[in-house]
């Protein structure tokens, strides 16, 4: 997959996770400053990217991740 | 001032030879304790215990018994079975006493020994005097406990006599036993608040006279009967509460030997285990206790609590079967109906249970963060988690991995019981619940939100 097609992705799960278009949602967001997320809102998140893209990741190094840019990073590198 | 510099080293130093995890944390020391007795300085090695033979005595047919409804005799049978088991072939449970006035006290004590167990050794306990007597006789013990007590609280307003009256009567049941060939154990009752060298010390000294002409089997024990919880093992605490001046007096200027003292307290100011271990330290040998601490008003050492004790401080098992305790908790709540506080140590349904989130983080990443030894080996007891709103997606990641019983690599992730979470969550915040989820529900969970993980991993 392409950085683009892995962002598409990444967006859409992020919008739906937190009930917005995907225009609004940049890679600069930071899931808890910009997008509110609490502790068990990123889990589920993960969990939707995982169910997403078919994979399962770990969780120390999934829970790191900041940000939106941050996220398509983490499954690019992943699904190379 | 000493200066302390940051040693930052590469590798966790988990002070293992103090925390084995294989075994409860063992108690070392450095150093003697010293006591000041009549403004001289007095040692105790701590270090003694380690070799001297320390052992725990039961009294929770007796004075565990006073404290509730009367067990039946299958119940008192069966838990004698389990002492013996949980005392192991060395006899570290060494002797269990028991009531004689009842008929069934009688036919308890012929079903226990028709059980043909080397530990614990049966003893009596008696009022001193000496139509009491008559049934030890009768039961063929070759010990008995004997109610000598000693404070003017109890000689004065209690039996009403003169001092002189109660130590001639306790004297004279003394020699009973002796004739009879029973060995006596004087409980010098209310000892934490009598007058040592007024009453006490010329008694026991008067006992020691007396087992000059007896073998060394038969010669008197002293229990000393900390009746209301006053004892106080502070160093320099003052007599007649301070336990280690009792011991020493006793063991030096009255000469009664380690063997032949027994400690046994109660816990009215919340002293009763702490008070009970350092009778060990200050040099006797007898700790005597109950199941789970049950006694009169708020209890005696509890006996499991003595047993881990006594594992700590010597710093191996000799033959002690732990998981035993665990076996007598069940026992005495699906079968005897006797309900044990959720958080008692070793034992109730919550000692080794997390509920706040962190603590479950850290059990999920390295069960020894938050588990005081291993529990799952040494009782039968893996630690888990309670669910709530506080425990957290950790929390409920554990509880999962361990109800599937899923361990290393296949353990699953928080995010594969996220949704396990969400509907915790939910319990709380949107139904305004304000208890535990059950185990029954979160097993209804896991079925819902895991069913592939269910059907493979379910315990039956």
């Amino acid at each position: 997959m392409t950085r683009e097609e892995i962002a598409a992705r990444v967006v859409g799960v992020t919008a739906q996770q937190f009930a917005m278009k995907t225009s609004d949602i940049k890679e600069s967001d930071q899931f808890t400053v910009d997008l509110g997320a609490d502790s068990l809102k990123s889990i589920e998140l993960v969990a939707a990217y995982e169910e997403a893209f078919g994979l399962s990741v770990k969780e120390e190094e999934a829970l790191k991740v900041q940000d939106v840019g941050g996220a398509i990073d983490f499954f690019y590198r992943l699904l190379k | 001032m000493k200066t302390y510099e940051l040693q930052d080293v590469p590798t966790p130093n988990l002070l293992e030879e103090t925390f084995p995890y294989t075994l409860p944390p063992l108690i070392k020391f450095e150093g003697k304790i010293k006591e000041t007795i009549d403004g001289r300085e007095v040692e105790f090695d701590p270090n003694e215990v380690k070799t001297r033979d320390i052992h725990i005595t039961d009294t929770t047919f007796r004075d565990g018994q006073q404290a509730r409804p009367p067990y039946k005799r299958e119940h008192m049978v069966t838990l004698f079975e389990m002492m013996s088991r949980l005392g192991g072939p060395n006899g570290v449970i060494r002797q269990s006493e028991f009531f004689l006035y009842t008929k069934n006290d009688r036919d308890t004590i012929d079903a226990c020994r028709a059980l043909n167990l080397k530990y614990p050794e049966i003893t009596g306990w008696i009022r001193a005097n000496k139509g009491d007597f008559r049934l030890v006789k009768e039961m063929g013990l070759k010990e008995t406990g004997m109610l000598t007590s000693s404070s003017d609280y109890h000689i004065f307003h209690k039996q009403k006599q003169t001092r002189k009256e109660a130590m001639q009567q306790y004297i004279e049941v003394v020699e009973a036993a002796f004739e009879a060939g029973v060995r006596p154990r004087c409980h010098l009752e209310d000892i934490t608040r009598a007058d040592l060298p007024g009453f006490v010390f010329p008694f026991v000294q008067k006992l020691e006279r007396l087992s000059e002409q007896v073998p060394q089997h038969m010669k008197v024990k002293i229990r000393l009967c900390d009746t209301m919880g006053f004892g106080l093992s502070y160093p320099n605490a003052a007599e007649p509460r301070s336990i280690p001046k009792m011991i020493w007096r006793l063991r030096n200027e009255c000469g009664v030997s380690a063997d032949r003292l027994e400690w046994h307290g109660h816990n009215d100011f919340h002293k009763v285990h702490i008070n009970g271990a350092s009778s060990w330290i200050y040099g006797l040998n007898a700790l005597n206790g109950t199941l789970f601490g049950f006694g009169e008003r708020t209890g005696n050492p509890p006996l499991e609590g003595a047993v881990i004790e006594y594992v700590a401080l010597k710093g191996g098992l000799n033959g002690v079967n732990l998981p035993v305790i665990t076996e007598m908790a069940e026992y005495y709540e699906r079968v005897i109906g006797t309900t044990l506080a959720s958080n008692y140590p070793f034992v109730g349904k919550d000692f080794n249970t997390t509920r706040a989130g962190i603590h479950a983080g850290g059990l999920r990443k390295f069960e020894q963060i938050y588990n005081i030894f291993d529990t799952t080996a040494l009782l039968n007891r893996p630690p888990r988690v309670a669910i709530t709103d506080k425990s957290g997606t950790d929390g409920v990641a554990l509880w999962v991995n361990d109800f599937l019983g899923l361990q290393g690599e296949e353990r699953l992730t928080v995010m594969k019981v996220a949704k396990i979470q969400r509907w915790v969550m939910d319990q709380y915040e949107k139904e305004g619940r304000m208890s535990s989820i059950t185990d029954q529900e979160m097993e209804e969970q896991v079925k819902t939100c895991l069913p592939e993980y269910y059907q493979a991993h379910r315990k039956n």
